[in-house]
């Protein structure tokens, strides 16, 4: 690995981690799932550090950041942009949204209308914004990192399949260790409130990461394995649809990523170990006879795959 | 001293080692101060390596190499011969040590080296000389290798391995052109004859001569008999036919004295029952062969002479191989001609009365030549004649009056002598013989080896109707010699090989030394017949017996089609070893580690990469940390890692076999 070292990454991590108390693992995935070009789900109940997390992500990394709050009566429009009308010169004006910007931060996506979600999920995988017949290039970097609730909360609309899979990564962050927890309420929450954090990464060595991940070598094992936790999903079951390419795809290059940020220049067994369950299991779905959520089948796909 | 310091020490020593080997072999040849010679040279070099001495500059090296020569003159008394030259090619071999500044100064010693590896076969070719030449040669290409490994350490045996690995590869081409690879003649040729005396049989005897010989424990020739090996009384080798008497000193006829007529063998018409048998001869610098009486060859280059000996035109300078066929019972030169008959019976006149005199009496007595044959052996038999290795000397005149009548002690060729100028004086023709009788038969292959020891003189002579018949006075007086060979009929006197206390022939008594000595020469024989007796006319038989017919084109496609094919050969196991290995081979080594493990007692975990696996393994085995995870990290590195050299794979893979199975004995 060239510039960017192992070093710079850790720092970021630790940066990261100093407001989301015991939170490393966490941090470390959706660190990963950035530098590997990928957009962010961060799921869990209200209150847990979702919002702070992704804060905390837009800063280390340096760049410029916009925060959408998803309700139940958003408009495409409120995120796109749109043209209005002025009268000074007779002319309409296009007024971007905040989906022009390198981090977005979408809050509670689920509780926006599946319209809405589809129009932010097009500029996700398009990076670019057509509208009124005009396309309109998104900056570059461009991350969203949305969070939602557990879809049994009332008020939501889960977002489909298809398009959960436009998300790299999909992580949780669960309730904080006690200890953790006993810090936190020590400071009162002081880290929280007058978050202020160092730029670990610009965007050149960002670009140079990027790279260096395309330069991580995958050996033949490694991608016999990667097929055989594949082949596993799509047969049996308990799965109602396996992994598709994409999501093949995006279990390696998060693998090559996590093996990047562990300054290896190539992929083991245990990188996609580390990775499988953010990456994979917001795309699988449990089959009739199969009585568990996503994790239970990523648990499976783990216990039954052989590594060697 | 900047130069010095571009040559890497281990190739210094790695010279320097290789010099004092060569040296080794021809130290018994050379005056003790080239050793000195060497010693200092060696002692210089190093020092000027540690930048304490400067190395000499031009006018010393003048100084020097003059010095070696006028060394060598003073030593040899002349610098032409094999001895002198080799002595002065060593000597500067030597003093070349201290001009080697550079790289290339390096290699033109080392290349040196390898041809002064080649002056040891000028005084032996055999086996162990070949060995140790092979190790010389080992050791050489060592220093070459070692000349490009700069910063080498001094305990890297890496360039003894690769070196050794090379001359392997090289090894079959070598069998190839040395079976192959037409032996072309020297284009001009030095004087090769050796200054120290070859042992062995003359084409002259004096009394006393034989005696000598049978001093040394050489090994004259081999023999191996395609039937059964004849009784050893069987056994006569002729060698030389000495049929004129000069003053003291019996000799051959030489070529000019025979009468063109007479040179050609006379047309023999054989007899009897014959063998065949096969002979390496060590060299003799000499011209004839041995075999027994009636003898044909069928060895191209090998001729019959008029008194029926082998004989071959060129000189013996190297073993030589030959087969021979021999009818026994054949008579030879039933009708004698009126010139051989004359040469057989002249006698130098006024010589030795006393003899005369006894030989006519006996003749007298005995009536026929047949008769007077066992009168004169009987005679021997019964006066006080002893037969003995140390026989006092005899004077230069009548010195068979004084044999016959005074001393009457003597070795074989006194008894032939005497009995040669008896039956002459009264005008039987007849004639010596010199050669040599008997031999050692070596149960390990069944050859015979005849050694200088077993040399023998004994007579020949004419009769009318049975033409050459062999006598041997010497059987009369010592009949042990004839039938068990000298050191039995020596043993009262105790003077069998005095001269040679270390022979291995004086510990035949020992078992495992004669067993060790007669295998050895086992091998020397099949080595002489195999290696060193294969010159420019065995290859033609060779090849001819492979083709059929010899051509230009056939013998040069047999050469190029070999080299092409043991070259081609030895590069698809050199490629072999570099071949790519499919990775499921190391992916199934990685699956074999974990295999191991899990036997030994770590509970499988599904799902569980190796490295977790190794980590469980290190807590479990605290002691072979290093062990186990240095080898989880090569096979992790072979399975899934990127930058991989190709070379070598095939070692690679056995070793993680190796290392794998070495898991089975964690403790």
């Amino acid at each position: 690995m060239s510039a960017p070292g192992k070093a710079l990454i850790d720092t970021a991590v630790n940066e990261v981690a100093s407001v989301l108390l015991g939170k490393e693992p966490q941090v470390r995935l959706a660190l990963c799932c950035l530098l590997a070009d990928g957009h962010l789900l961060i799921e869990d109940l209200p209150g847990m550090g979702k919002t702070t997390l992704s804060h905390a992500l837009a800063q280390v990394l340096g760049l410029s950041y916009k925060r959408v709050q998803f309700t139940s009566d958003l408009l495409p429009a409120d995120i796109l942009g749109l043209s209005i009308y002025h009268r000074e010169d007779n002319s309409f004006r296009f007024h971007p949204g905040p989906v022009f910007t390198q981090v977005l931060l979408a809050d509670e996506i689920n509780r926006s209308t599946p319209r809405t979600q589809s129009a932010l999920l097009e500029a996700m995988a398009e990076r670019q914004v057509t509208l009124e017949g005009e396309t309109r290039e998104l900056p570059e970097p461009f991350f969203v990192i949305a969070t939602q609730n557990p879809l049994e909360q009332s008020g939501t609309y889960p977002l489909p399949e298809s398009q959960l899979d436009r998300f790299l990564m999909r992580i949780e962050l669960g309730y904080p260790a006690p200890g953790a927890e006993r810090e936190m309420l020590r400071s009162m929450g002081q880290s929280l409130k007058q978050m202020s954090l160092r730029r670990c990464i610009d965007e050149a060595q960002l670009k140079q990461i990027r790279q260096a991940v395309d330069g991580v070598h995958a050996s033949d094992s490694l991608l016999d394995y990667i097929q055989r936790i594949a082949g596993r999903s799509r047969q049996g079951g308990e799965f109602a649809v396996g992994l598709s390419p994409r999501g093949v795809l995006a279990l390696l290059k998060s693998a090559k990523t996590w093996a990047l940020m562990d300054d290896r220049d190539h992929v083991l067994p245990d990188d996609v170990q580390a990775v499988l369950p953010a990456v994979t299991a917001h795309r699988l779905q449990p089959g009739g006879s199969f009585s568990g959520d996503g994790l239970a089948l990523v648990a499976l796909l783990h216990r039954e795959v052989d590594v060697v | 001293m900047k130069q010095a310091e571009q040559l890497p020490r281990p190739a210094l020593l790695w010279i320097i080692l290789a010099q004092g080997l060569l040296l080794l072999p021809h130290l018994e040849r050379l005056p003790i101060w080239v050793g000195a010679v060497y010693v200092s040279a060696f002692i210089w070099r190093v020092q000027a390596f540690r930048g304490r001495v400067e190395l000499p500059g031009r006018w010393l090296k003048v100084a020097l190499s003059g010095a070696a020569a006028g060394g060598i003159v003073l030593s040899f008394g002349s610098l032409l011969g094999m001895e002198p030259m080799v002595a002065f090619l060593l000597t500067a071999f030597a003093l070349k040590l201290t001009e080697m500044r550079s790289r290339k100064d390096a290699y033109i010693v080392v290349f040196l080296g390898y041809f002064v590896c080649l002056t040891a076969f000028l005084f032996s070719q055999g086996l162990l000389m070949v060995l140790y030449a092979l190790l010389l040669i080992w050791v050489l290409t060592t220093a070459l290798v070692s000349i490009h490994r700069p910063a080498a350490r001094l305990r890297d045996l890496r360039p003894l391995r690769l070196s050794g690995a090379m001359l392997l590869q090289a090894f079959p081409l070598m069998l190839v052109l040395f079976f192959l690879f037409p032996r072309i003649g020297p284009l001009w040729s030095v004087p090769l004859k050796s200054h120290t005396a070859k042992t062995g049989m003359s084409d002259t005897l004096s009394p006393g001569d034989i005696s000598q010989l049978s001093q040394s424990a050489a090994v004259a020739f081999r023999v191996q008999f395609t039937g059964d090996i004849p009784p050893a009384q069987e056994l006569y080798w002729r060698g030389l036919v000495m049929s004129a008497l000069d003053g003291n000193t019996w000799r051959a006829l030489r070529y000019f004295e025979v009468p063109p007529a007479e040179r050609r063998e006379p047309r023999v018409t054989t007899q009897g029952p014959s063998t065949e048998y096969s002979v390496i001869m060590e060299p003799t610098q000499q011209n004839w062969l041995y075999a027994l009486r009636y003898a044909n060859s069928p060895t191209s280059g090998v001729m019959e002479l008029s008194d029926y000996r082998l004989y071959s035109p060129v000189i013996i300078e190297n073993e030589y191989l030959y087969r021979a066929r021999s009818w026994p019972d054949t008579p030879l030169e039933e009708r004698i001609g009126d010139w051989r008959r004359e040469t057989e019976l002249r006698l130098p006149p006024e010589t030795n009365p006393r003899t005369r005199d006894l030989a006519r009496q006996l003749l007298a007595r005995a009536g026929s030549p047949e008769a007077f044959v066992d009168e004169v052996l009987a005679y021997f038999r019964t006066e006080a004649f002893f037969y003995t290795l140390q026989p006092p000397l005899l004077g230069d005149a009548d010195t068979m009056d004084r044999f016959l009548f005074e001393t009457r002690r003597g070795f074989c060729e006194h008894y032939a002598y005497a009995f040669a100028v008896m039956a002459r004086s009264v005008g039987i023709p007849a004639r010596i013989v010199g050669g040599y009788l008997g031999g050692e038969i070596n149960p390990v292959n069944r050859t015979v080896i005849v050694h200088q020891f077993d040399a023998h003189a004994w007579n020949e002579i004419w009769l009318d109707g049975q033409g050459w018949v062999r006598v041997d006075p010497t059987a009369a007086v010592a009949p042990d010699r004839i039938l068990y060979g000298l050191e039995r009929a020596v043993a009262a006197e105790g003077s069998f090989l005095v001269d040679s206390p270390l022979s291995p022939l004086r510990f035949r008594g020992v078992g495992w030394i004669n067993t060790l000595r007669l295998r050895y020469d086992a091998l020397t024989f099949e080595w002489q017949s195999w290696v060193t007796s294969f010159d420019g006319q065995a290859q033609v038989d060779f090849l001819r017996g492979v083709l059929g017919e010899i051509s230009v084109s056939r013998s040069l496609a047999v050469l190029l089609g070999s080299g092409v094919l043991t070259m081609g050969l030895v590069s698809l196991l050199l490629f072999r070893d570099r071949r790519r290995i499919p990775r499921p081979a190391f992916e199934q080594e990685l699956h074999r580690y974990q295999q191991v493990l899990w036997r030994r007692g770590l509970e499988p975990i599904a799902g569980e990469t190796p490295a977790q696996l190794t980590e469980r393994a290190v807590e479990r085995w605290p002691g072979q940390e290093e062990q186990i995870s240095s080898l989880y990290r090569a096979l992790a590195s072979l399975v899934y890692g990127g930058r991989h050299s190709y070379v070598d794979q095939q070692r690679q893979l056995r070793e993680m076999r190796r290392r794998v199975r070495s898991l089975t004995f964690l403790h």
